[in-house]
């Protein structure tokens, strides 16, 4: 306790306050920006760092962290683009609103979900952050297996009436996810000798060409009839009662879910808000609305994925054990200014751990204002012309792009994966599963393979764990609960007609 | 958000503007006539980039080098994308290396080796680490090489994040001197890399790992893991209670060391140049404070030792890629 309030003192300096603004107004705006995503500014930051005293760096590093999850959502709202696979889901509900011209409500909402997510999260590192670390040491390669598993079902049931198309989209990612050096035996597989290939394809330049280029094509060839459509006037910035009554609970109970799938070394902010989604398509009353701008369908993820972003920070700061891309940049920055996250830091450093926990308090006060101010702004872009907004999409595409390895051959991948979105959206072809089969593809086929090594090939190690079997059945009722409710509604319907007859 | 985009724009062209202002020639006698720029074939936060970005601190804090120093990431193909970056440049083009520039040739995945650079000096090395759960029921790596003897099968080891690489290799020499045939060894590749191996054996879903000691050091000084052998050639501070694999009967030294390197056909003036500005990097107390910060030791060796290390390196490494049956 004292340790907390001392931290807290630390925190309030102005110098750290300075630093947590800085990096939350910075995570937003890179969060936004398609392909600029928190690990590139980590690691563009790590010059900066070398001067600053290490518990100040931590606080910038957190704050432009969670701050990308607050922007994340910006772009997929008003233009279809996720900043990041975190964001992926925002684009399913975010962006339907946009378009009924209710862009201002769309990001008052993630803003404010964003926040609640954030400081339950932070409640919960307070409180979790031990068992929750030996937690996560049990997700074996069986489990880790299984959770992705699950997260592919969920996407593939949740583009309902376009089932089969969803999985013709997600067999295509999980075909290029092999791309690459495989692991367990060095043989390189598709690569063309390239050598750029050898690391397989980055997703980022994935989610920028078929999101962003892809939506820039295709709005290019309905330009001249979007110009006949008559533009629907944003007319508030903040959301209305009825909003808020339908998305507080969806926001309260994602958070739980976001902060212990993040803890999980990863792609937790993806796979937190994905399968927030699909919870809340599942739990709702009117799933028919998920997709057509539905609010809760987009406060819920955002919810979540804030929560995994803080969820990221316990493996790195109790283990010293990277989770995300992130967190990896961060380790390294930190090991250079003196500081090694680890089993001992709690023990030699109480006053940084719990400086940075209060931090990320005032962090998420600090990016709710930042974010709210900016909704009237923001909104703006939707009356920017095509003409200027499209070609500034394309140059932003990329120079994040570039910013990915530094290789002009990426350009060209940015290009095909552009024509395979614009012909997906041409052919009614859902994109999310795509791009999330290519982010869990790889990972998903390792664990699988090490799994079955462990074993010495029997399957049995998938029915092992309380972790597994629970992990089972979640993903078959996920499967079949959309068939379960159909078959239900059926039913009732017809007893309706019975009884009326 | 029009306005900020435009900030962010210019910004960019004025990063990209001061990266790549190197276009004058270098035809005049005095070296550096130019900005140096450092290769880190990695993306930033990796072992290349810490690397490359100490150098460039260190000599430009204590004004070594009168030139900027740039330092550039190429990530891609284990180096070999950076690598192939260097060939074709200037010599004032530098960058990190380590043993993967000899086991990417041995391994067929590059034509690129060792002697299509002009080698300046091995900078830092960090030791290999043998590693245990707590309660494992092996005391001492001898008892574990023995149970592995016995049978393979029943003992996974983690490595990450793929093979060939030094965490792999010094296993399997270890291995060899043991005759325990590498090739009925059971890895599990993690490909995450070193601290997804740390979580596979804390959480034991693997018996044993071999990875670099920085993953394992501060694990095993918190009694989480216990490390059974380093690959260094005596104890190591604050590891008292670690023996070295020579004192445990292995006779085998195994450093993971990192180096820099030039394009090819440099002069021998710039070569001396290197040699003086690094050795005095070396010599300084950032340095060494660096080295401690990053669990490396201080491995540096000047050009001309470096060039003989590698000759012996290559052999070293070939011999254990035909133990290891990674090529057939």
């Amino acid at each position: 306790m004292e340790a907390f309030v001392e931290g807290f003192h630390t925190v309030l300096q102005p110098a750290n306050i300075f630093w947590i603004v800085i990096g939350g107004f910075l995570g937003t705006i890179v969060g936004m920006l398609p392909g600029l995503g928190p690990a590139t500014a980590v690691a563009v930051l790590i010059p900066v760092t070398f001067g600053m005293n290490p518990t100040s760096a931590l606080i910038l590093m957190g704050a432009i962290y969670y701050g990308a999850m607050y922007g994340g959502s910006r772009s997929s709202i008003l233009l279809n683009t996720p900043g990041d696979g975190s964001a992926i889901a925002a684009t399913f509900d975010g962006y339907p609103m946009a378009q009924q011209g209710r862009a201002g409500e769309a990001l008052a909402i993630s803003t404010v979900a964003s926040f609640i997510g954030g400081i339950l999260a932070a409640i919960g590192f307070i409180f979790l952050a031990e068992p929750l670390a030996s937690f996560a040491l049990k997700f074996g390669p069986a489990e880790y297996f299984l959770l992705m598993l699950l997260t592919l079902s969920a996407i593939v049931s949740l583009s309902i009436g376009k089932m089969v198309k969803g999985f013709i989209a997600m067999c295509l990612g999980l075909l290029i996810s092999t791309i690459g050096i495989d692991a367990q035996t060095g043989v390189h597989r598709f690569t063309m000798d390239i050598p750029h290939l050898s690391e397989g394809i980055e997703f980022l330049i994935v989610i920028i060409g078929v999101y962003a280029v892809g939506e820039v094509f295709y709005n290019f060839l309905t330009i001249d009839k979007d110009s006949m459509k008559e533009k629907k006037k944003v007319s508030r910035i903040w959301f209305t009662k009825e909003d808020w009554k339908r998305s507080k609970w969806p926001i309260i109970r994602n958070a739980p879910l976001g902060f212990i799938v993040g803890v999980l070394p990863g792609a937790g902010g993806s796979i937190a808000s994905m399968m927030s989604y699909s919870t809340e398509k599942q739990l709702s009353k009117k799933p028919e609305e998920f997709g057509n701008g539905a609010v809760e369908g987009l406060a819920a993820p955002e919810s979540s994925n804030n929560a995994a972003s803080v969820g990221a920070m316990i493996p790195l700061l109790t283990m010293g054990i990277p989770g995300s891309g992130t967190t990896a940049v961060m380790l390294g920055a930190l090991i250079m200014l003196g500081i090694r996250p680890g089993p001992m830091l709690f023990e030699n450093d109480p006053g940084m751990v719990w400086t940075f926990i209060n931090s990320m308090f005032i962090g998420n006060i600090a990016l709710i204002i930042i974010n709210i101010l900016l909704v009237g702004l923001l909104i703006k872009i939707l009356d920017t012309p095509a003409k200027v907004l499209y070609p500034i999409i394309i140059i932003l595409a990329f120079i994040g792009t570039y910013t990915l390895s530094y290789s002009t051959v990426d350009y060209f991948m940015l290009l095909l994966f552009g024509v395979i979105g614009l012909f997906m959206k041409i052919m009614d072809f859902p994109i999310a599963p795509l791009v999330l089969a290519i982010i869990v593809g790889g990972d998903m086929e390792q664990n699988f393979r090490m799994a079955l090594t462990a074993s010495n090939g029997s399957f049995g190690i998938f029915f092992d764990s309380a972790i597994s079997i629970t992990l089972i059945i979640v993903t078959v009722l996920s499967l079949f609960y959309p068939l379960l409710i159909k078959l239900l509604r059926k039913k009732q319907k017809d007893e309706e007609k019975g009884i009326s007859a | 958000m029009k306005k900020l985009s435009l900030f962010v724009l210019s910004a960019a062209l004025f990063l990209s503007a001061c990266s790549s202002s190197s276009s004058s020639s270098d035809g005049g006698a005095e070296y550096p006539s130019k900005n140096i720029e450092i290769v880190a074939p990695a993306s930033p936060g990796g072992g290349w980039d810490l690397t490359a970005r100490s150098v460039q601190k260190i000599l430009r804090d204590n004004k070594l080098v009168d030139s900027n120093i740039n330092v550039i990431n190429k990530p891609g193909g284990g180096g070999e994308v950076g690598w192939n970056y260097l060939h074709p440049k200037d010599s004032h083009y530098l960058a990190v290396n380590s043993s993967l520039l000899l086991t990417n040739n041995l391994l067929g995945q590059s034509k690129l080796t060792h002697e299509d650079f002009t080698p300046l000096a091995t900078l830092a090395t960090e030791w290999q680490s043998i590693a245990v759960p707590v309660d494992s029921p092996y005391e001492t790596i001898n008892d574990l090489l023995e149970a592995i003897k016995e049978d393979p099968k029943s003992i996974k080891i983690g490595v990450g994040p793929g093979l060939g690489n030094d965490d792999h290799l010094s296993f399997v020499q270890a291995a060899a001197m043991k005759e325990v045939n590498p090739k009925d060894l059971n890895f599990l590749v993690y490909d995450g890399g070193g601290g997804d191996v740390v979580t596979a054996l804390l959480g034991k879903h693997v018996d044993v790992i071999t990875t670099s000691l920085s993953e394992t050091k501060e694990q095993h000084l918190a009694g989480k893991l216990k490390i059974l052998a380093v690959s260094s050639e005596e104890r190591l501070e604050e590891l008292e209670d670690v023996p070295t694999l020579t004192e445990e009967g292995i006779d085998m030294v195994f450093p993971h060391w990192r180096g820099i390197m030039g394009p090819p056909d440099m002069t021998e003036e710039e070569i001396n140049y290197w040699d003086e500005k690094l050795s005095e990097m070396a010599a300084t107390d950032e340095w060494k404070e660096l080295l401690e910060n990053n669990d490396w030791d201080d491995f540096y060796q000047t050009s001309a030792d470096t060039k003989k290390f590698m000759e012996e390196q290559e052999q070293l490494y070939s011999e254990l890629i035909d133990d290891s049956g990674l090529v057939e």
